[in-house]
């Protein structure tokens, strides 16, 4: 037990059930990207906290924050590419009419 | 001192949880999007508690930009963005009520009964940070931050490519 990463991990696995929550429960395209941030955040959290009371002179803990911001930029740019694929053939972006894509 | 930190740090850990939550719970699509980014920018004021400087300017820099992008996108793709007739659009609650809640409890039971080793006495300043994570990234790392690089080219490529309109052949 360590109480000082307590702060951190807690706050960061709150983001993480939130983000499930919404990548679960939300039928637009667009609230369900916002879940996935969630999760990532809550990994972000994790990270920063293991860096900065674990091991600080390691370098690689940023390095893989760093990563991780770059996720989260990349699926926002591939879901907005999706949301807007979708958009433009059948005018919605709501997920429960995805349904049809199982052929 | 460190018990300032703590303050700090729990302070704007709660705020990054209220607004996560409130994300979900207003019916208006703007305010969901204003609240993500106030909900990053808690994190980042906690990842500079946390004196890491950099990730934490980084982190608010990107989640502003990234987050003003997405309201843009709920005001062009939702019929209702200020939320004003109150329509329900969520399905399977009860699922993600409960998947939600197993995977807090199950990463809380992991962060308190772990056994994370001995606390670091204490961590670089933030010029010596800059200057290690710059080595890092140019030296033992490179292929990693490159293969990044390379992805997120990729995922443009990728988004633009699906976003664009068909090109209507006429075959007249």
């Amino acid at each position: 037990m360590t109480p000082e990463l307590f702060p951190a991990l807690i706050t960061g696995a709150a983001l993480f059930g939130i983000g499930i929550y919404g990548a679960l429960s939300q039928t637009n395209l667009v609230m369900l990207l916002m879940g996935v941030e969630l999760i990532l955040a809550g990994a972000m959290v994790n990270l920063v906290a293991f860096w900065h009371h674990l091991h600080p002179d390691t370098p690689a803990g940023q390095m893989f924050v760093l990563i991780v911001m770059t996720v989260m930029a990349v699926e926002m740019a591939v879901g907005f590419g999706v949301a807007i694929a979708r958009f433009r053939a059948i005018g919605s972006v709501e997920m429960e009419e995805a349904a049809e894509l199982k052929g | 001192m460190i018990s300032v930190q703590l303050f700090f740090i729990s302070f704007f850990g709660l705020a990054a949880v209220w607004f996560a939550v409130v994300v979900f719970r207003t019916h208006s699509m703007m305010r969901s999007a204003l609240a993500l980014l106030f909900s990053q920018t808690a994190l980042g004021a906690m990842f500079i508690g946390m004196q890491a400087e950099f990730l934490g300017v980084l982190q608010i820099m990107m989640m502003a930009t990234e987050m003003s992008i997405m309201a843009i996108f709920m005001v062009m793709f939702m019929m209702d963005p200020g939320g004003l007739g109150k329509m329900d659009m969520t399905h399977q609650k009860r699922l993600s009520v409960i998947a939600g809640l197993v995977a807090f409890v199950a990463v809380v039971v992991v962060a308190v009964f772990a056994d994370w080793g001995p606390l670091a006495s204490s961590v670089p300043d933030a010029a010596q940070q800059i200057e290690d994570l710059g080595l890092e990234l140019l030296g033992r790392s490179m292929l990693i931050f490159e293969t990044a690089g390379l992805t997120i080219l990729t995922a443009m490529i990728a988004a633009t490519a699906v976003a664009v309109e068909p090109i209507k052949r006429n075959r007249d």
